[in-house]
């Protein structure tokens, strides 16, 4: 009974310090563009990430693409992809396979000195 | 831990909540399609308490499960006199009602030279407080899957108490119940409210944990499936409805067997179970069974044995 109870109170603690934390997010600027492959609902995304203050580009982050259905929360979704430096830098680019065409809301998760997820609404169409 | 895996179970723990919910007011008896509103009105509010007024995480749960409480007591006033079939419309009406609403709502304010806040169709993006207070994506999940632990034991103690034990009774039969002296209008109002409380903290942990929200997320395929785990997995316990969201998200979604047919699979296996268990895998009686073989405690003997051993003596 006393663990169970030292348990709720080190969770209760944990709790009270997290939700108590000081703003420190450095916040980033991201631009996403998807174009359709060859390969039937897979898409080439780039990703251009810039700090929003200074405008400087973002390197050295791990940086995965996932995407979520909005008319379907986590019942369409995409196991996130992990995105390569591009030519530029700040800029990434991950192929992900979507399971439809549709509107889709594409999820930029960044880790490293920068953690941040950016979220864009895009329309996924089939190639023309 | 896989990011990916954290991923999947953090949906689990945030859609159990809805699950719960929607559980809750079938142990009265009622079938809802409409708590997708109260985890929206839940996750709006506990993004706009955090990423807009800059108020602590505790604060916008505790605001969102009020939020969505509140909520449900005003639809419950006028729509719990309703019964079977008429309830459940007017649910799967109000929940609309409320989507188009944020579809309307737009209520901005400017953070660091940007605006943040609903704006309608568009969304509620930026809910960014786990990044803002550097909280990892296990920390985050051990804070839902602490929620839900305790929203467990609350059920655990509910199941033990006479409100309960009148919630199934008016489940099983309301005219019985009334004509026992339960209060059944009462009794379901509260369990309206509770389950609204519980979509609401569920939707503000569904708002920080994917930071974005928008109309669309909220329409009636969350009720349905909010519903149908609670079918799947049982009625006979609280851990029933889990049990169906680990089926449909941890099982079905995450393991892609099924890709793009999962949902045409998740259809016809609620389909089938209503056939063949129509109270879900966990129902009533099997639990009844584990909880004997847990206590060990022998099963009843049968009336007509015991008459006969009384002769023989």
């Amino acid at each position: 009974m006393i663990a169970a109870r030292d348990v709720l109170l080190s969770l209760f603690v944990v709790m009270v310090s997290f939700g108590s934390g000081q703003a420190a997010g450095v916040k980033a600027k991201a631009e996403v563009s998807c174009s359709a492959t060859p390969k039937p609902l897979e898409y080439d995304c780039t990703i251009k990430l810039s700090d929003p203050r200074s405008g400087a580009a973002l390197t050295g982050l791990e940086v995965t693409v996932g995407a979520d259905m909005p008319s379907m929360p986590m019942a369409h979704n995409v196991k996130p992809a992990k995105a390569m430096h591009g030519n530029e830098p700040g800029t990434y680019r991950a192929r992900i396979k979507l399971e439809m065409h549709g509107d889709w809301v594409v999820k930029v998760d960044l880790v490293g000195p920068v953690r941040d997820r950016i979220v864009k609404s895009m329309r996924f169409e089939p190639r023309p | 831990m896989d990011d990916h895996l954290t991923g999947i179970l953090s949906n689990i723990g945030v859609i159990s909540f809805v699950a719960l919910s929607a559980y809750l007011l079938l142990l009265t008896g009622e079938i809802s399609f409409g708590q997708q509103a109260f985890f929206a009105i839940g996750a709006y509010t506990a993004g706009i308490v955090t990423a807009m007024w800059q108020l602590p995480f505790w604060l916008g749960l505790g605001a969102g499960a009020a939020a969505g409480g509140a909520a449900a007591l005003f639809v419950g006033l006028p729509t719990l006199r309703l019964h079977g079939l008429q309830f459940a419309i007017a649910t799967l009406a109000f929940a609309e009602a409320v989507r188009i609403l944020f579809e309307l709502f737009r209520y901005q304010v400017m953070r660091d030279g940007e605006p943040v806040g609903p704006n309608g169709i568009e969304g509620f993006p930026n809910i960014r407080y786990i990044f803002e207070n550097d909280v990892s994506a296990t920390q985050f999940m051990s804070i839902i899957y602490g929620l839900l632990g305790a929203t467990l034991f609350g059920f655990f103690l509910l199941e033990r108490s006479r409100l309960g034990v009148a919630f199934r009774m008016i489940g099983q039969d309301d005219l019985l119940a009334a004509a026992q002296g339960v209060p059944v209008f009462r009794v379901k109002l509260i369990a309206a409210c509770l389950a609204g409380a519980i979509a609401g903290l569920g939707g503000g942990l569904y708002a920080h944990l994917t930071t974005y929200v928008e109309p669309a997320i909220f329409d009636v395929m969350l009720g349905v499936h909010s519903l149908a785990y609670g079918l799947i997995g049982g009625l006979g316990t609280a851990f029933g409805p889990l049990l169906g969201v680990a089926i449909d998200i941890g099982l079905l979604e995450s393991t892609r067997w099924f890709a793009g047919y999962r949902m045409i699979v998740f259809g016809g296996l609620v389909a089938v179970l209503l056939i063949v268990r129509p109270r879900g895998l966990l129902d009533e009686r099997l639990v009844h069974r584990i909880r004997r073989i847990v206590s060990r405690r022998p099963p009843p003997a049968p009336a007509s044995a015991t008459i006969l051993g009384e002769e023989s003596s």
